[in-house]
């Protein structure tokens, strides 16, 4: 992987490859939407460990996130057809998909078990343990999502981790304050430095 | 106020809605402007397809096979029943016939005489479509798949590995693998069916699919107590040569009473 030195940025994320990458997915796509399993099969194939890596990271627990993987594949069986008309590229739909999926089943499990709200946040609050960098993998990743990995690089790792968990698991200050184990006030200062930085740098990727 | 005269105080704001810590008032109101000013909403959507990349960068691990075999029989199901659904949508055609029938009656009703004449052949047509309704699902029922004969294979830990059904109205047997199990590429799974007192016969090399079919008929699978698969060379043996490698998966087929 390549590391951005601190005075340039890399603008560019092998291109052809990606445009041949994201061309082969939306193809699969479209054929998924005309009711194709094989081709449900083949997307499932390239995408299947990213987005579940994905879901373990909203939900922290296999069990769930194999659940959210599910109902994602089932949701690209079905609406596989609206795919185009939402501009994204491929991995980003996706991607947004086993989130607001994931994010469902949490609110349904502690619906269903309000007693064990304290479980589930004990499970969640694991994330910022042991301070090795969290390697953020860019394969597959769309251009947008290449900037943003470039952006988010310079930040501290415990600054990117609380910036990545607020977006992913939806959290507010004081619940991200909370699953990580810090002061609100450190909490509200990381985002908005890191939010900051991101404005700043993302500008340049316009 | 014009917040997008505020071009750095827009540009905060809409970082901090698209990440989800903009809350309560101050996220309803910054959604208010978005809705009215179209500069508000193109900065919160631009911010918003930012911060989803976030979805792209993660780890990856590989999902349990479980997971794929979990989503491809909830897929199967629903093409079956909206298949189903289809077909109980096409075919009750004749129904209006008796529907205009009953129209017709209830307009005649004030006509005695008429009406008893119009009820007898309101009650034929009646007949006649209910005589044409079940002729059909007679038909129907024919071709349906019917499952008489049912295997469970296990593989040499006991665990399933393969299910195998009989359906003699198609002639065909139906496999589903149920275990990860995957053969290499330059080896096939053979399907043989035990019968007591002679050699081992051969039921047809499997594909590579989760789910597939193979052509048989009744006599292939009656009174043969046990099936095998074993692993051959790429395309399997002949049928007269008994299975060459070793049998993985193993189970008694047993014929459905109901």
């Amino acid at each position: 992987m390549k590391t951005p030195s601190a005075s340039v940025l890399d603008l560019r994320h092998n291109g052809p490859m990606l445009d041949d990458r994201n061309a082969e997915l939306m193809t699969l796509i479209d054929r998924v939407a005309q009711q194709d399993q094989a081709a449900l099969r083949s997307l499932y194939d390239l995408t299947s460990s990213k987005l579940y890596g994905l879901a373990l990271k909203v939900l922290g627990k296999p069990e769930w996130a194999e659940d959210a993987l599910q109902d994602t594949f089932l949701q690209v069986w079905r609406s596989a057809a609206d795919y185009r008309a939402t501009l994204s590229p491929p991995m980003a739909w996706l991607g947004l998909m086993v989130r607001s999926r994931s994010l469902d089943l949490l609110r349904r499990r502690k619906a269903e078990r309000e007693h064990l709200t304290e479980e589930i946040d004990e499970h969640l609050a694991d994330t910022l343990e042991g301070d090795a960098p969290d390697p953020m993998n860019t394969s597959l990743a769309s251009q947008q999502a290449w900037a943003l990995h470039q952006c988010l690089d310079r930040l501290e790792h415990r600054q990117r981790q609380a910036v990545s968990l607020a977006y992913l698991r939806d959290l507010s200050h004081s619940e991200l304050a909370e699953q990580l184990r810090l002061p609100l006030g450190t909490v509200k200062t990381w985002i908005r430095r890191g939010l900051d930085h991101l404005r700043q740098c993302m500008a340049r990727y316009a | 106020m014009n917040i997008h005269r505020h071009p750095e105080l827009l540009d905060r704001l809409a970082a901090a809605w698209a990440l989800g810590t903009l809350r309560g008032g101050a996220r309803r109101r910054f959604e208010a402007l978005a809705r009215e000013q179209a500069p508000v909403r193109a900065a919160a959507l631009l911010w918003e397809s930012r911060v989803a990349g976030m979805t792209e960068l993660q780890r990856e691990t590989s999902p349990p096979p479980a997971v794929w075999t979990r989503i491809d029989n909830l897929v199967r199901a629903e093409r079956e029943r909206n298949a189903t659904q289809q077909a109980r949508l096409t075919v009750p055609k004749q129904q209006g016939g008796w529907f205009r029938s009953l129209l017709l009656w209830r307009g005649a009703a004030g006509a005695g005489a008429l009406a008893t004449v119009l009820a007898i052949v309101t009650a034929g047509q009646i007949r006649e479509d209910l005589g044409a309704q079940v002729q059909d699902l007679q038909a129907r029922l024919q071709t349906a798949p019917q499952v008489e004969y049912v295997a469970v294979l296990n593989d040499d830990q006991a665990g399933p590995a393969m299910l195998v059904t009989f359906d003699p109205n198609n002639q065909r047997l139906t496999l589903q693998r149920v275990g990860g199990y995957q053969e290499a590429s330059d080896k096939s799974l053979q399907l043989w069916a035990l019968p007591p007192g002679s050699a081992p016969r051969s039921l047809g090399v499997l594909t590579r699919e989760r789910l597939l079919q193979l052509a048989a008929g009744e006599g292939d699978v009656q009174n043969v107590p046990a099936l095998a698969v074993s692993l051959e060379p790429q395309g399997g043996v002949p049928s007269e040569r008994g299975p060459t490698g070793p049998v993985l998966f193993k189970g008694a087929l047993i014929q459905k009473m109901l």
